[in-house]
């Protein structure tokens, strides 16, 4: 019996590996994480994609919320907006769920749109949990980084969405989500499991954080690097715009495109990679102060707005916007997030909410299940070390690990998007 | 759009010497599942928080608004009468015209900004640049049937934006408060006062008599305005942020920077 069991425990790692696409076999020509997660997919490494006129395509807004439960000052986001790109006849149907703070008609959403609308699905993108649109207009609680309540409010969203088309037809419904966003797909699929209200039946993530603490701590970590030129007068914006300044002065003209782009980066005025991790970091630090000054706000909770003062479409914002700009996911979590899910699910430790919040709380559902699949880059800078393991661990063959691309910048790479659409082909 | 066809081909061989030359990166060793800690090959800083991005972000953000609430007010009609006139005017403008048309359009009144280009590049004393945009015209009005086409930019000589407000700032004004137009936009009283200025001067030229013909045919003022707008690819809503306001300002700002230093 011994042998036979050492036997099994030596073949185990074999048994849990997941596809490893070679550095050999990829010839996505960015090494550079920190470009690849900045710049994409280069256009002539990139497969060809509809032009957005060739799309039968509408924006839709639901009103989830009353008018009157939102301040003055959110006249812009009282009802939640989605695009839908329709086929003609029957189709299976795709909902691409953003990723941290982004909303439904972002850059990302809009490529795998084009990609699966190409392939014949009907095509619905949704905005993130996290983003400004959906905290204000479809959030529940209003305060978003609990997985499992995200994913019910987007849950909502979803049978809102099927149910504001009655005459669209639709073969199946699947699910796609990329960055945070994959993280929802997993958990509105676990809920999907339980309430066979919409039957999803293939659920797609891309580059997911694994542990939610890990990935978040690691986007905060990235506005910490070590930026040459900064000093008491001169901030790393200033440095930024300086060295713009040269680079359009010696071109003789001022133009922003990809290849104008590709030339800065390759002429002497290009940025260190500590510079372009710090670019990376701020975009998401400035979709936190989004999320924290709006969930403090509708909620009352005073730490940005004060309590009870009065909003209108005319109030100066920037005192509350430097304010909220002070605070990192980190914080958001510790003043916002622990404390309410603290009074509302009786939660206890940050340890016990990160496990809550992450994949770990869905390994059983994830295991063995052939509908639902990861593809995931060994040079993302959301994952940490262990984590790659664990989804080997608990996915096997489902999922398939590729040498490059950054976080998420190699969708419009050929063979992602070729393996991409080979999961949801019957 | 207008793409320099030298640039465009071979932007990943381009980004292949990007990351060579100014961020070379080698990838470490990778873990046992094949993780490659990119973050492992970036310096970070000894302390534990110098609040750099902070520091940078507060004062980039502080721009001198004094009249903010009229500006917000105007912002927000600005909005509505985007969404509810001015973009489905465009749509509808765009659907009726003929891509080749709309082009055509687009490059005749681009041809007829090139005079205020040109003004304002020569009062920057801007010797190459002045000569390169009176390439432009020329082609451009002859070739190019009075600007119909725009065969300069085939050609290499590529648009150039210069503005009275650019000049002002080019010898030293500074931008004075924010303001917001109506229908305009984004600007500052330095910029505002430029684009009187730029606009007396138009009426003044009177290139290609198009100024005489708009006073007394509104419809060509129309005409230009849908494809100002149809060539800003701006919509509202589109930063998803409640701190959109603050947004553009800073994004206004930091432009007009670097469009006067250029």
């Amino acid at each position: 019996m011994k042998p036979l069991l050492l036997c099994c425990l030596a073949l185990l790692p074999l048994l849990a590996h997941g596809k490893r696409i070679a550095v050999e076999d990829y010839a996505y020509p960015v090494t550079n994480p920190f470009i690849a997660t900045i710049a994409g997919t280069p256009s002539d490494a990139a497969i060809t994609l509809p032009d957005a006129r060739d799309i039968e395509q509408n924006d839709y807004a639901l009103a989830l919320k009353k008018r009157s439960e939102l301040p003055g000052v959110f006249y812009q986001g009282t009802t939640l907006k989605y695009r839908l790109a329709e086929q003609e006849g029957r189709a299976p149907l795709l909902f691409i769920i953003a990723g941290t703070g982004a909303h439904y008609a972002s850059g990302k959403n809009e490529l795998l749109k084009k990609l699966f609308y190409q392939a014949g699905f009907h095509v619905v993108q949704l905005s993130s949990p996290t983003s400004w649109d959906f905290i204000s207009a479809a959030s529940r609680s209003a305060t978003p980084g609990y997985s499992p309540d995200d994913a019910d409010d987007l849950y909502r969203v979803m049978q809102a969405v099927l149910a504001n088309h009655p005459k669209l037809k639709v073969a199946s419904v699947n699910l796609a989500g990329y960055s945070l966003g994959g993280l929802h797909a997993a958990f509105v699929g676990a809920l999907d499991k339980q309430r066979r209200a919409l039957n999803i039946q293939r659920v797609l993530m891309l580059n997911p954080p694994v542990n939610l603490y890990t990935s978040v701590r690691n986007l905060d970590r990235l506005v910490q690097t070590q930026v040459p030129g900064v000093s008491n007068q001169q901030t790393f914006i200033d440095g930024l715009m300086q060295r713009l300044t040269r680079f359009f002065e010696q071109q003789g003209r001022i133009e922003v495109n990809e290849a104008m782009l590709a030339a800065f980066q390759s002429s002497p005025e290009g940025l260190s990679n500590e510079e372009l991790a710090m670019l990376i970091g701020s975009a998401f630090r400035f979709t936190v102060a989004d999320m924290v000054y709006t969930a403090d706000l509708l909620n009352q909770r005073g730490l940005i707005t004060p309590k009870d003062y009065p909003l209108g479409f005319d109030s100066d914002l920037a005192p509350f916007m430097k304010r909220a700009m002070m605070c990192d996911f980190d914080c958001y979590i510790a003043q916002q997030l622990i404390p309410w899910w603290r009074a509302k699910h009786q939660g206890g430790s940050l340890v016990q909410m990160m496990n809550q919040v992450s994949l770990y709380a869905l390994e059983d559902y994830l295991r063995d299940n052939p509908n639902i699949a990861v593809m995931h880059n060994a040079d993302d800078v959301i994952l940490g070390p262990g984590d790659l393991g664990w989804l080997e661990r608990t996915f096997g063959e489902r999922l398939t690990l590729y040498p490059r691309g950054g976080h998420c910048g190699n969708y419009a790479y050929p063979k992602n998007a070729h393996d991409m659409l080979e999961f949801f082909h019957d | 759009m207008t793409k320099p066809l030298h640039l465009a081909a071979g932007t990943s061989l381009l980004w292949l010497a990007a990351s060579a030359t100014a961020a070379p990166y080698q990838a470490p060793e990778a873990d046992s599942d094949g993780f490659t800690r990119p973050l492992s090959t970036l310096r970070f800083n000894p302390y534990l928080d110098q609040q750099e991005f902070e520091r940078a972000s507060l004062e980039a953000l502080d721009i001198y608004d004094p009249w903010t609430g009229v500006n917000r007010r105007i912002y927000q009609f600005n909005q509505r009468f985007d969404e509810w006139v001015y973009m489905p005017a465009v749509n509808g403008f765009r659907y009726v015209t003929p891509d080749i048309a709309e082009q055509g359009v687009t490059n005749f009144f681009s041809n007829l900004g090139d005079i205020g280009n040109l003004l304002n590049s020569a009062l920057q004393l801007k010797g190459q640049r002045s000569m390169e945009i009176t390439a432009r015209l020329l082609i451009n009005t002859t070739i190019g049937v009075f600007g119909l086409w725009d065969p300069a930019t085939l050609m290499g000589a590529a648009k150039h934006s210069e503005d009275f407000g650019q000049t002002l700032g080019h010898y030293g004004v500074g931008s004075g408060p924010y303001l917001v137009l109506p229908i305009l936009g984004p600007s500052n009283l330095r910029d505002a006062s430029g684009t009187l200025v730029d606009f007396g001067t138009s009426q003044a030229v009177n290139f290609l008599n198009v100024a005489t013909a708009s006073s007394r045919n509104p419809a060509i003022t129309g005409v230009r305005a849908l494809d100002a707008r149809s060539n800003t690819a701006f919509q509202y809503g589109q930063t998803n942020s409640p701190f959109e306001y603050e947004k553009i300002r800073f994004v206004y700002d930091a432009a007009r920077k670097i469009q006067i230093k250029d």
